[in-house]
């Protein structure tokens, strides 16, 4: 294994060179805020590649490019109506067009709420309220902070904003978890190393870092009727490692500490407001809490917004959109935002920042802009034999593993006949099917792993696809609706592999493959069906479906 | 709060985690840079070890929701928190158990007793995580559990029965395992619907021909894809259908009708005895790593009722295990673990119950690698403290992997961090070990 | 160790005959768990079996109300039986033991070390207090001659094992009040009542609410039929124990009562309280039989009368963490509780 020490050079540099604060790159130095995103971000991707004498991969081709965006907007793979319709719009409009059409369906929708689920509640059951919740603030394009501040700080009696409350309500019986969540989710912050000692490598993260965040969540509590309250009063208490007794301020990550503004309570108040608290996380007709006046969860939300100095909350979701449509964080490991790990591209970085914070915390404008960089479209093929450039450069797109839900979605679209999805033109008609899909895909999704850091497919995702019964019975079913159907229509070989190849794969077959899948289709004594249900499976079997590349 | 190093270290931080793998040629499985070499006995400095290791398993019987030492191993009769249930002797003399395992007692001289476990958290998720890790999470990145572990380093490459293998069919606490960083390669087999792993079996609608023949042209077909990627993900998807025809080739081994009349009667009707038959055939097949768990022991309340029943379930089914390991010669390869999350409190609160307890609980270890007819460490009279030897998780996980003749002390790398198998400082428990 | 709670409140102590309002007078702490209760000549001494394998003595009259061993001899387990032939007690235990003790002195006059084989959970004393029967999880029914300590006979007709393939248990004992029946009760749910002259079985009753096997989730059971009592007239029969649970490591059911005229087999009331929830582990009915009293609980004790009229609670209390036993006292309306930490005069009003 070798540390790529060309890679570390420069951060090394930077941090004893630079006295300068983390997000470090003075406003003057960066390109204007009137750049297009797209410009930016191919500058300064270009810019450091060129530094470093790395030659990029080429542009995928047409046929790449359309999967790789479909999937990372519209959480499936592209229909075979919509490879026709790509290729029939003007080579030099058709990015634009594509992801202008997909960010007006519903497919953006439906897949930024399932990707928001995944970050912020994957691996904790919840119902349906918090997904009903994403995808009504998705729908009405609901700029980041007033999601965050809806997740941190609504109060259950709100309206459409009720589902958001779930971030804390599945973790309000571990006040380290929510502490520790909030932090890394939202902040990109992981202090939960700074619970025992002062964190040993980042200066700025203390103990008081971590009981400071803490104290914003600890007089939190849910009712038995499983509504979130904040008690009125209640502090953290820590001891520091020299044996130090201290009790925590309202402290956000900055530094800022929030005015206390606790109302101070006689003895006996106190007494029967904890009473009261009592009964109500324990019996089902205490009445209400009076919500108390000053809500440390509330103060932390409009800290996190207000901060202008390191806008960790913009910073964060910036960085992990990055990491979800490039297949890395600037800042990598996504939850290690501090200068002893400084970004890749640090006035990238910076730039996407100010641009998100100065246009309102606009998620699809973010995304709209990245997804139609050159560095975005870069192919993901390597075949010589050195070691491929550092993932941190992006001179290589990423390959990386579907997550269930476009696993799912794109087997259901892959599956299906051609002719059963609509023009892609007909937005209501498509809409329509899409919510189908969407709820097909949900019962499917379950059998699939969410992919994780170094993720590996266990061996049980190969026996679901080669015994399970609803592959064979379901997908591959011999019907009107089904490819298979489809496929068995075409008389002609070479055409019915192309349509196959289309429909599953979101390409032409090469002449190999051409050759290949005829000698198959040509097997004696063996049904015409059987061997395009055979071969058609060892397509959805296959890494190329599997994975976005 | 004591700042206690929790094993945190500062390198980690500063490093990508990424990359640990070093890119491999497609198609080939990748796993550990430095470290690959092992698991084709090529580390020479410790080939008597790879002997020794060799055809080692471990059946752990997992007791899901802390059962109560003072009700198994550790009694205390005559105590104001002994309970009403009285000790027995052993065949081996000196040692006392509950009266609830007599056909247990009658087969110490294969079992060490470990009584004094001391592992802080009394919490079911975490406590497991401990026990089954060896050690405390860390924030960067998951361990592997014990199963996970044995399976890498007892398993074998192109093995045709699954490596790691857990039973949990009841609902409460269900916990899957996990190979950490090791990787879905080391996964578990995991069955919890049912005592037949789901989809091992061929589909009637697909013959045997055409199954085999299907796989190989997905193969075919995916080379083009794989011959130029450089991605761990996508060979981690390569090496799962290679293992495939495999895995559904062990499905029998999880058929207990395939057992003489005989021995299903011996064993009984329990679901909990029926998955020891099931795991005694499986390490039978050389699977290295059998998990079977026995949920629930929570006994919050109504403790001694509760054991009455687990206890009975535990002892005949235990008892008879060791016995038919013993007679097919597997016993001296095998080594069998009662385990749990925890044990119970002393106290006995007024629903009779007693609530969780890691401050001072047992464990036992039988058969392979271990001293039998020995009670290590001692707990005070009321069972309250530790008094004598005790014991972290990270001790008794170094003890198991000492018993394998795995060294504990060997380190994986996880990009530049080494990782040892053992959390740090832990020692094996030399007084159990044969 | 001892302590009282506040002054007695005015309640009357004319026998009520449908009491209103159950109140605790006094408690006082116990030095152990104290399991099963009966009284001296007088109905101010208590005799109580507890976790500490000793029985203890408790004078009610006394100026310091303490609880004292009455032996330095001790069963070598909890005593879990205990009743009183003229001077002598008898007791049983978690140690399969039944002993005879001098009740003045404390002396043991004969212990039976194997009475059972397994755990004794009850004893009963016939009305003429001629006979001794003793329950426990070997699933057998023994008789004894209180005099002489001679078994007289056993009973089986109980499975082993419950329908789950676990051992089983036996956990209540009941003589009518005329003498001629003697009904137990086990965990999964059957009464038998039989003809304590000839042991043949009078009535086989189910109550299998009353067991809640798990086999999903814990795959254990828990619950059982806990305490049965007769009606004075012995024509009814009410049997004691907990509702169905969904989770089964705690006594979260309800608290479950069902009155039979057993001889016809025919259930009068079906009682559910899930307000003071857990076990019912021992019953007595009223004079004239107009009510029933329940006592039990789950991490809390609970005093409950219920009207034999419709079957509908009259009165209820929480008393203690969980009762386990208890006694009418020197007046009818009062009751001896014995809890898992403190034994309480309780008043009826």
């Amino acid at each position: 294994m070798c540390v790529d020490l060309m890679h570390l050079l420069p951060r090394f540099a930077f941090i004893v060179f630079g006295s300068l604060a983390f997000t470090g790159v003075r406003a003057q130095e960066l390109l204007p805020p009137q750049a297009e995103i797209t410009t930016v971000v191919d500058h300064y991707i270009t810019e450091k590649l060129q530094s470093r004498s790395i030659q990029p991969r080429t542009i995928a081709d047409d046929a790449t490019v359309l999967r790789r965006t479909t999937l990372d907007l519209a959480g499936r793979v592209p229909t075979a109506k919509e490879y026709q319709w790509y290729f029939d719009q003007p080579e030099t409009v058709r990015r634009d067009m594509l992801v202008d059409r997909l960010m007006q369906s519903l497919d953006f929708d439906f897949h930024l709420r399932n990707s928001l689920d995944e970050l912020l509640l994957a691996n904790r059951p919840h119902d349906g309220e918090f997904r009903e919740y994403l995808l009504w603030a998705a729908r009405q394009k609901r700029p980041w902070d007033q999601m965050f501040r809806d997740m941190l700080a609504a109060r259950q009696s709100d309206g459409a904003e009720k589902g958001a409350t779930q971030f804390v309500s599945t973790r309000v019986h571990s006040l380290d978890d929510l502490t520790n969540d909030t932090a890394m989710l939202f902040f990109g912050v992981n202090v939960s190393c700074a619970k025992c000692h002062d964190h040993p490598l980042v200066e700025a993260w203390k103990q008081d870092h971590f009981y400071g965040m803490q104290a914003f969540f600890n007089r939190t509590f849910i009712t038995r009727k499983n509504v979130i309250s904040e008690k009125p009063f209640g502090e953290v208490k820590f001891k520091t490692t020299e044996g130090e007794e201290k009790t925590a301020a309202f402290m956000f990550l900055s530094g800022t500490v929030a005015e206390d503004k606790t109302p101070s309570f006689a003895d006996d108040e106190r007494k029967q407001l904890e009473q009261q608290i009592q009964k109500l996380e324990r019996d089902e007709n205490a009445g209400y809490l009076i919500s108390a006046s000053f809500s440390p969860r509330r103060e932390l939300a409009e800290l996190a917004i207000r901060d202008d100095k390191e806008q960790f909350l913009a910073k964060n979701i910036v960085n992990r959109t990055w990491l979800r449509l490039m297949g890395m964080g600037l800042v990598d490991p996504p939850d290690q935002m501090h200068e002893a790990n400084p970004p890749s591209h640090p006035e990238l970085l910076a730039w996407l920042t100010r641009d998100f914070v100065a246009n309102g915390y606009d998620l699809r404008r973010l995304i709209r802009g990245i997804a139609l960089s050159q560095a975005y479209a870069r192919s993901s093929e390597w075949t010589v034999d050195e070691t491929p450039p550092a993932a941190s450069t992006y001179a290589v797109a990423s390959t990386k593993a579907l997550t269930p839900r476009q696993l799912a979605a794109s087997l259901l679209v892959a599956i299906r006949s051609p002719d059963n999805w609509p023009s892609p033109e007909d937005s209501t008609a498509w809409n329509k099917q899409r919510i189908d899909l969407e709820n097909h895909a949900d019962g499917w999704s379950r059998e699939f792993e969410q992919p994780g850091e170094n993720f590996q497919v266990a061996v049980d995702e190969a026996l679901f696809f080669s015994n399970n019964d609803r592959i064979m019975n379901d997908l591959l079913r011999d019907g009107g609706d089904r490819i298979v159907g489809k496929l068995k229509s075409i008389e002609d070989v070479s055409e019915s592999i192309e349509q196959l190849w289309i429909t599953v794969l979101n390409r032409k077959p090469s002449d190999e493959e051409l050759q290949t899948a005829t000698t198959w289709m040509q097997r004696e004594k063996i049904e015409r069906v059987d061997s395009l249900r055979s071969l058609t499976w060892s397509l959805l079997a296959g890494p190329e479906l599997r994975f976005n590349h | 709060m004591a700042s206690k190093n929790n094993g945190c270290r500062p390198e980690e931080h500063g490093f990508s985690r990424r990359g640990f793998l070093t890119a491999t040629a497609a198609g080939v499985t990748a796993s550990f840079s430095a470290d690959m070499g092992a698991i084709h006995g090529l580390r020479s400095a410790a080939m008597a070890s790879e002997l020794k290791k060799q055809n080692k398993r471990v059946i752990l019987l997992w007791l899901a929701g802390g059962a109560s030492q003072f009700e198994t191993w550790d009694p205390k009769p005559g105590a104001k928190t002994g309970g009403p249930f009285r000790a027995i002797p052993t065949n081996v003399t000196g040692i006392h158990i509950s009266e609830l395992l007599p056909e247990l007692a009658q087969r110490m001289q294969h079992t060490a007793i470990i009584r004094s476990l001391n592992t802080k958290i009394a919490d079911h998720g975490t406590g497991a995580d401990l026990m089954e890790c060896g050690r405390v999470a860390d924030p960067g990145f998951k361990y592997p559990d014990i199963g996970a572990v044995v399976a890498r380093e007892l398993g074998r490459l192109e093995s045709k029965v699954p490596d790691y293998v857990s039973l949990y069919t009841s609902t409460e606490g269900r916990r899957k395992g996990t190979s950490g960083f090791l990787g879905a390669r080391y996964a578990p087999m995991f069955l919890s619907e049912s005592m037949t792993p789901p989809n091992i079996v061929r589909p009637d609608i697909i013959s045997e021909i055409d199954h085999h023949d299907r796989a190989a042209l997905r193969d075919v077909l995916a080379k083009r894809f794989t011959a130029s990627r450089r991605n761990q993900e996508v060979d981690s998807h390569t090496s799962a259908y290679q293992r495939v025809h495999g895995l559904m080739a062990s499905a029998d081994l999880f058929d207990i009708e395939r057992e003489p009349e005989s021995v299903r009667n011996r064993y009984g009707s329990s679901q909990f005895a029926q998955q020891c038959l099931i795991a005694r055939r499986l390490v039978e097949a050389d699977v290295p790593f059998v998990k079977v768990a026995r949920a629930w022991w929570d006994s919050h309340g109504q403790n001694f009722e509760t054991h009455q029943e687990l206890c009975a379930d535990l002892d005949h089914s235990m008892s008879v295990l060791l016995d038919d390991l013993q007679e097919r010669g597997l016993l001296e390869h095998t080594l069998v673990i009662t385990l749990g999350e925890f044990g119970r409190t002393p106290n006995i609160n007024a629903s009779l119950g007693r609530d969780h307890f890691a401050s001072a609980w047992s464990c036992s270890l039988s058969g392979a690698g271990i001293r039998g007819g020995v009670a290590y460490g001692k707990t005070d009279n009321e069972g309250q403290r530790v008094v004598e030897g005790e014991a972290s998780a990270g001790d008794l996980f170094a003890t198991i992997l000492v018993a394998l003749g795995i060294d504990h002390k060997h380190e994986y790398l996880l990009g530049s961090r080494p990782i040892p198998l053992a959390d740090f400082g832990s020692n094996p428990i030399r007084e159990v070990l044969a | 160790m001892m302590s009282s709670d506040e002054p007695a409140t005015e309640l009357s102590a004319a026998a009520p005959s449908m009491p209103v309002a159950v109140k605790v007078e006094k408690t006082f702490g116990l030095p152990a768990i104290g399991f099963c209760v009966t009284q001296g000549e007088a109905k101010t001494t208590l005799f109580v079996g507890m976790s500490d394998f000793a029985i203890h003595r408790i004078d009610l009259a006394a100026e310091k109300i303490e609880a004292v061993p009455i032996s330095q001899e001790r069963h070598n387990s909890y005593v879990t039986g205990l009743v009183r032939a003229s001077d002598k007690l008898v007791s049983g235990g978690y140690d399969g033991a039944l002993i005879w003790w001098d009740l003045a002195s404390g002396r043991v006059i004969r212990r039976v070390e194997s009475a059972h084989s397994k755990w004794v959970r009850k004893l009963a004393i016939s009305p003429d207090a001629s006979r001794i029967a003793s329950v426990a999880d070997d699933m057998v029914t023994r008789l004894w001659d209180a005099a002489s300590g001679d078994l007289i006979t056993t009973w089986g007709d109980y499975e082993t094992k419950t329908p789950h393939g676990f051992p089983s248990m036996l956990y209540a004992v009941a003589f009518s009040p005329d003498g001629r029946w003697l009904a137990t009760g086990n965990k999964t749910g059957i009464v038998l009542v039989r003809d304590v002259a000839n042991g043949e079985i009078a009535a086989r009753i189910e109550t299998p609410v009353m067991y809640t096997w798990d086999p999903k989730a814990r795959r254990h059971s828990i619950g059982g039929i806990r305490s049965i009592a007769f009606s004075n007239d012995s024509s009814m029969l009410a049997v004691g124990g907990m509702g169905q649970v969904g989770n089964i490591d705690h006594l979260e059911g309800s608290s479950r009562v069902e009155v039979f005229r057993w001889q016809d087999n025919v259930r009068l009331y079906e009682i559910e309280d899930n307000k003071l929830k857990g076990l019912v582990e021992a019953l007595r009915f009223g004079p004239g039989d107009a009510w029933l009293a329940a006592a039990g609980g789950d991490n809390s004790g609970f005093v409950t009368i219920y009207r034999m009229d419709d079957g509908k609670l009259a009165a209820q209390e929480k008393v203690g963490s969980h009762v386990h036993d208890f006694v009418f006292g020197d007046t009818p309306d009062t009751l001896y509780v014995v809890d898992h930490n403190l034994a309480a005069i309780v008043k009826l009003g």
